[in-house]
């Protein structure tokens, strides 16, 4: 299809997809992590401080 | 001017109401998928337009590497200049999200310039028959991408979130005096690079068969970074929102048994 460069488009192409799909799949790993982690300090009886006043707005 | 106050107003307010992480994760759970919806037609449509466009007259099918280059260079500047303006509301209005801003984009920013450099390589060895060059472009680059890697090792290496965030926002700011050097570099210094083709004040030099595809990416990659951006700081939130707790959970813990040990 690219003809004798195809050996230099096809891996730009493939590295900038390969690139962009890990830094997606990074971002979305730390998210469920971070979730997860969030539940069971949640489940443990933790709360945040902004949960615990009524306003939230009061102390700023 | 009672029209305007209250606009000016109504702007603060906002700008204020954002410094609410509460409200900012709400805003960003619905932004998310809106700008990833929109990323993904700018995307299809950007590479089927790249791929139907006939080739260069002088760079044969190479031309296709120009449609995710220039792209992924324009948004490794980008998100410098979204870092700098950041630190900016970091060091003068002490917004907490400025900060949140500048850590999560870091790595972004780096993994683009990182594709900038890569497909400028695989781009210069058929075009220019070298995969690199010491010339005022590419070394410019190539220090922006150094910069966020010291950016990424600095936001890592202070625990403390908030002193973290005012060294992190000055070198930040500091290391934005590279970016009008790569944007000028190729018209102060003689390079192999070519100067810009797009946005020059004159008709841009380039065919729209050209044109179209390459700024359909660009915007492509613009909402890429602002997608990604919003899902890094959406992580970050959390992760501060962890330290919190587990901080708070320490000092509970803490308190009865010092008291024990009188």
């Amino acid at each position: 299809m690219f003809g004798d460069h195809a050996a230099f488009i096809v891996p730009a192409y493939g590295a900038s997809v390969i690139v962009i799909v890990l830094l997606i799949i990074w971002l979305r790993i730390q998210y469920s992590k971070h979730q997860k982690e969030l539940l069971t300090l949640e489940q443990s009886g933790i709360k945040r401080r902004a949960v615990q006043t009524p306003d939230e707005n009061s102390n700023q | 001017m009672s029209d305007e106050t209250t606009k000016t107003a109504g702007f603060w307010t906002w700008f204020w109401d954002l410094a609410n992480p509460t409200r900012f994760l709400a805003i960003a759970n619905w932004l998310i998928p809106v700008l990833a919806i929109f990323t993904c037609i700018l995307l299809a449509i950007g590479l089927f337009l790249g791929f139907s466009a006939p080739q260069d007259y002088q760079q044969g099918a190479t031309v296709q590497i120009m449609f995710i280059h220039v792209p992924a260079s324009w948004t490794a500047m980008m998100c410098y200049s979204v870092m700098s303006i950041s630190a900016l509301g970091s060091l003068v209005w002490r917004h907490p999200l400025a900060d949140v801003s500048i850590r999560a984009a870091a790595p972004i920013g780096a993994a683009f310039t990182f594709l900038a450099l890569l497909t400028g390589s695989l781009w210069g060895k058929p075009m220019w028959g070298t995969w690199w060059v010491w010339d005022a472009r590419l070394t410019s680059v190539l220090i922006l991408f150094i910069i966020y890697m010291g950016l990424i090792a600095l936001s890592r290496a202070i625990e403390e979130p908030t002193t973290a965030a005012r060294s992190l926002a000055i070198i930040t700011l500091i290391g934005f005096i590279n970016i009008p050097i790569i944007k000028f570099s190729v018209d102060w210094w003689n390079t192999l690079h070519q100067p810009a083709s797009v946005s020059r004040l004159a008709k841009p030099a380039m065919d729209a068969v050209f044109l179209y595809p390459l700024l359909t990416m660009a915007i492509a990659y613009t909402t890429l970074f602002f997608t990604l951006h919003l899902l890094a700081m959406r992580n970050e939130i959390l992760r501060r929102r962890i330290r919190s707790m587990r901080m708070s959970a320490a000092r509970k813990f803490d308190s009865p048994s010092a008291s024990d040990r009188k």
